[in-house]
């Protein structure tokens, strides 16, 4: 069994994304001469912002995954990060720059119980995200006590669509993406603790044998996507001004980020970890629902375009199974 | 590789003797204790709160709000044993609803036909999900999730401005009615779903099918080698699983007298949590079809006994997770089986290498 | 239970002490009945200035007030709570429905054990209720969520519709009304899109977003949904289309408030939502006390008369909120 699981080499990875990047932007270009306004600057800046919040979670998603984890519980805390960011604002004044520390410790917190409760009580991370799926969104819903975000300060959304320091030719949000994006890759492709991470997505037990803390490399990315979750809760709160319970769960961003994920290259099976994939995969989400939108594809068709392009850009590369069945 | 000699694993079954003792051991432990749990939560609730054990009908009439839950977690526990995961039961549960409350209401098909056709629409969705992870050979998990989506549209799409409503009483029946004997009130959705359990409780614990579906999830190539056709058992599971969800979706249309696009939505993560309390592995390949049978009933009667005794839908919510943690954690420290503490310490008194590829096997989504 | 027994008796007779001093009205405060409120979820503003509303009123009326609700908008989880209810022996069940027929026989079989039923906002099955009090008149919400556009666009408009979803009942009945009066008070405006925000903020900003980006030309989005005129609105104002094109909905005005003051709203019509959680708990000890029929009138101090016409009690006139009185209203 564990002799089907192997590195992969970069070659592949690197096929995947260029494949990725030519199926958006051939969908991109051919959208685009049906409809120019689709192709004008606007548009392709919205593109862009509209995939921020999910790349994040999706990060933090794909980190897990490579470690040949789940996390479903990334929704009630991207939400629970928003409503307490969120109304903690808009009543009592809070200022961005405690916010941020806030939403990451929230994340942080959060994150660490799922993480302990993997990793230590060997309990599977579907049933420990699943459980705490329903735990976190009940936190929400204590903490917001049936009420709602409906404005955010200035200051909280120029950092959702502004440009950094007004010059910056990208905004805000993508520029923050990308280094995020740096970060994570920097930590999983250069890092003792990312080879760590894809040991043990490989094969744990043989981790373990090799003397690698797994319990805590475990707790760690947990802990990290969890970290990653709340600060797209930030991002969203940011961004589109406003947050209810439903924020996250509503959209179900935990099985989009498991899709997008699963699109860019990352294995379900563990081992292998694709984060530009994963960002990649994000913006051809955003841009074929927004493609389906310009093609006056009725709205109720929408969520089939979807699935059908998500089989389409798994078939197309490296997201199927490996020698199962 | 000490989960060899677990019940259900292909290991026991070229030794008769020994499985029938293992799998009478297996009713001992954990699905003993959920049954226990079960007993204890019930008589708990009926000493102490008012209004969940007025007479036997009522109590049993309760059965009535969670049923379909259970009916979506007997086929989705097969597809769970091979491995894999259904998360289009939702989807399909409200398209097989739609398109027989449609057929009925537009074509003037009689109901009961119609409904046939709907759980033949269930089957053919499962088929296609199947032909997908089989053909395409996509993950299961993503497979579902893409066609879930794909579903949902042409639910949405059936349903229309003003789904059908108000079926014919017969059909109502099925979802709220009860079958009277004498003063005794027994709910024809217990009536549907006893011999179902049965049905699948020999399936998967007495029949060739099922030993295959355990030995494909344990290890599918092995599997393969051993001349099973995966591709075959795999199919099977995911129409079973197709077709149980959509009972379930026309159960739910006949309990509510209506049919809606997004009905079926709150099927998934309750049916996952109640496969998986029932003491099916995430990963395939263990498990019994008692436990999921229990599993049901004890969620089931714990979320409507705690909303009886006045807790909100939200406080229902967050203690059945924590329930679902708790028991799973609780189990893998007491047991041999599962990679656990208990697991660890024997393995570790025995011979320390066992536990190797083992733990491996359970770490996976 | 015993404590919780004799915790009630005693809240009962606290309360017939300021009971005598409420009978002085028509309504018959004397026995304690048990109200709940039941929204289409828990976790939004509108349903909880009806809580505000109602919890203020349910004080005055020697009711034992609940508000419970489902975390998700299913009518599974709507159903779950009125099964409970009906097993603690609540005297009316009040609700908004997520859907009209799903919750028909749950509701039906509160009414079989002599629970009173009292719809608002969102009605179920007629024959499901005792009672339904509607927010306003469709034709006439209809009209105002024209008006409240058309007034500043030109009169050959394209204009784009976002709503929650495409089986919603009440959404769909406004839709008709302004589509009847758009066609008669201006005929050559056009209706080019219709999208839905699934009642999701998020979902309902990049709807609006779309909207815009697809068709340029459009000069209003007309949003009956509390979650899609927010969203709207927002994308109104991150393409910089402020001036431009002016939206129009059914939020709560501390939602719309930031984009009425920036122009983006120009006017936007609802109703008193806290003066309706009011009348709910009016018309549910009227019926709880078996004092109102299916024709009738009757009048709430502090609210008015109504008039109750085959069951259903018209609760206002649109309240149209404006740049000018959107600061006197906080729910």
């Amino acid at each position: 069994m564990p002799s089907r699981r192997r590195a992969v080499a970069p070659r592949f990875t690197m096929t995947r994304e260029l494949t990725l990047v030519a199926v958006t932007v051939g969908l991109t270009v051919i959208v685009g001469l049906l409809n120019h306004d689709f192709v004008g600057a606007q548009n392709l800046r919205f593109m862009l912002l509209n995939s921020v919040v999910l790349s994040l979670v999706a990060l933090g998603q794909t980190l897990v995954i490579a470690m040949r984890g789940i996390d479903l519980s990334v929704a009630p805390i991207l939400g629970l990060a928003a409503m307490v960011c969120g109304l903690l604002a808009q009543t009592h004044g809070l200022s961005l720059a405690v916010a941020l520390p806030l939403a990451l410790c929230i994340g942080l917190v959060l994150g660490t119980i799922n993480g302990v409760l993997v990793a230590t009580m060997d309990i599977p991370p579907i049933v420990v995200t699943l459980g705490t799926y329903s735990l976190y969104s009940g936190l929400t819903f204590l903490y917001s006590d049936g009420t709602q975000v409906d404005a955010v300060p200035p200051t909280f959304a120029a950092f959702g669509n502004g440009r950094l320091f007004g010059i910056v030719p990208l905004p805000t949000p993508v520029v923050v993406l990308l280094v995020v994006l740096a970060l994570c890759w920097y930590l999983l492709r250069h890092t003792g603790f990312g080879r760590a991470v894809l040991a043990v997505g490989n094969n744990a037990a043989a981790a373990y044998a090799a003397g690698l803390p797994v319990t805590w490399v475990r707790i760690r990315v947990y802990a990290l996507s969890g970290t990653l979750a709340a600060f797209a809760g930030l991002m969203f709160l940011c961004y589109t001004g406003s947050a209810t319970v439903t924020a996250g769960t509503g959209d179900h961003i935990e099985l989009q980020s498991i899709a997008v994920s699963l699109i860019g290259g990352t294995a379900i099976a563990g081992g292998r970890g694709n984060l530009i994939g994963t960002v990649l995969g994000s913006l051809f989400l955003s841009v074929v629902l927004t493609a389906l939108v310009f093609l006056h594809v009725p709205p109720i068709w929408y969520s089939a375009g979807e699935g059908l392009m998500i089989l389409a850009a798994v078939q197309a590369g490296f997201g199927r199974r490996g020698a199962r069945a | 590789m000490s989960a060899l000699s677990d019940i259900g694993t292909p290991a026991a079954t070229d030794a008769p003797m020994g499985r029938r003792r293992r799998r009478f051991l297996s009713m001992g432990g954990w699905e003993l204790s959920l049954l226990v749990l079960l007993v204890v939560v019930t008589t708990g609730f009926g000493l102490v709160v008012p209004g969940f054990f007025d007479d036997v009908s009522g109590f049993l009439a309760m059965s009535s709000n969670f049923l379909p839950f259970g009916i979506v977690a007997l086929g989705l526990s097969l597809v769970i044993f091979t491995g894999g995961i259904d998360l289009s039961v939702g989807a399909t549960a409200s398209l097989a609803a739609v398109v027989a409350a449609q057929l009925w209401a537009t074509m003037g098909l009689n109901i009961w036909v119609a409904s046939l056709l709907g759980l033949a629409m269930g089957g053919v969705l499962g088929a296609i999900n199947a032909a997908v992870i089989v053909f395409l050979r996509i993950e299961p998990l993503i497979a579902t999730l893409a066609t879930s989506f794909i579903y949902t549209s042409a639910a949405v799409a059936v349903a229309g401005d003003s789904p059908p409503s108000g079926f014919p009483d017969a059909f109502n029946n099925m979802g709220s009615g009860a079958l009277a004997l004498g003063s005794f009130q027994f709910p024809y959705q217990l009536l549907l779903f006893i011999p179902l359990a049965v049905i699948f409780w020999l399936l998967v614990g007495r029949s060739a099918f099922g030993r295959k579906l355990v030995t494909v999830g344990y290890n599918s190539e092995a599997a393969r080698y051993s001349g099973i056709r995966v591709p075959r058992v795999l199919a099977a599971a995911y129409v079973i699983s197709g077709m149980m969800a959509a009972l379930a979706g026309l159960v739910l249309s006949a309990y509510y007298s209506a049919a809606r696009a997004d009905m079926g939505d709150v099927l998934l993560l309750t049916t996952i949590a109640m496969v998986v309390l029932g003491g099916v592995s995430i990963f395939g390949g263990e498990g019994s079809m008692g436990g999921v049978i229990v599993a049901v009933l004890l969620l089931g009667l714990l979320r409507q006994g705690m909303l009886i005794a006045g807790f909100s839908d939200m406080v229902t919510s967050m203690l059945t997770g924590a329930i679902l943690i708790g028991s799973i954690a609780i189990r893998n420290v007491f047991s041999t089986r599962v990679g656990g503490f208990g697991k660890r310490l024997l393995a570790f008194i025995r011979r320390p290498a066992a536990a190797g590829p083992d733990t491996n096997r359970h770490d996976a989504p | 239970m015993i404590t919780a027994r004799r915790m009630l008796v005693l809240a009962a007779t606290a309360t017939l002490a300021m009971a005598s001093v409420v009978s002085a009205q028509t309504v018959d405060t004397s026995k304690r009945i048990k109200v709940a409120m039941v929204p289409k979820l828990v976790g939004l503003s509108v349903f909880k200035a009806n809580q505000q509303g109602a919890e203020a009123a349910a004080k005055t009326l020697n009711i034992d007030f609940l508000y419970t609700g489902p975390v998700t908008a299913s009518a599974q989880g709507q159903v779950d709570v009125f099964n409970s209810l009906i097993a603690r022996k609540f005297d009316v069940i009040t609700t908004t429905s997520n859907n009209p027929t799903q919750l028909a026989p749950a509701l039906k079989r509160a009414m079989k054990q002599g629970i009173k039923v009292v719809s608002y906002d969102s009605d179920v099955a007629p024959d499901a209720r005792d009672f339904f009090i509607q927010n306003t008149e469709y034709p006439a919400f209809g009209k105002a969520l024209v008006d409240s556009v058309a007034k500043y666009i030109p009169a050959d408009s394209e204009v784009a519709i976002l709503s929650s979803t495409k089986d919603a009942t009440i959404q769909n009945e406004w839709i008709n009304a302004l589509t009847a009066y758009m066609k008669t008070a201006y005929p050559k405006m056009k209706i080019v899109t219709t999208e839905y925000g699934q009642s999701d903020p998020s979902k309902s900003l990049t709807a609006g977003l779309n909207i815009l980006q697809a068709h340029p030309n459009v000069a209003a989005i007309i949003a009956p949904d509390g979650a899609s005129e927010v969203g709207a609105a927002a994308a109104v104002q991150k393409l910089g289309r402020t001036g431009k094109v002016f939206v129009t909905g059914c939020s709560n005005p501390d939602a719309i408030r930031q984009y009425v003051k920036a122009g983006v709203i120009k006017a936007s019509p609802l109703w008193d939502e806290v003066k309706e959680g009011q009348l709910v708990m009016h018309v549910a000890r009227l019926a709880a006390n078996n004092a109102l029929k299916p024709n009738d009138t009757f009048s709430v101090p502090g609210l008015g008369s109504y008039t109750v016409k085959d069951k259903v009690i018209i609760f206002s006139e649109p309240l149209i909120f404006t740049a000018e009185n959107v600061d006197q209203y906080k729910f």
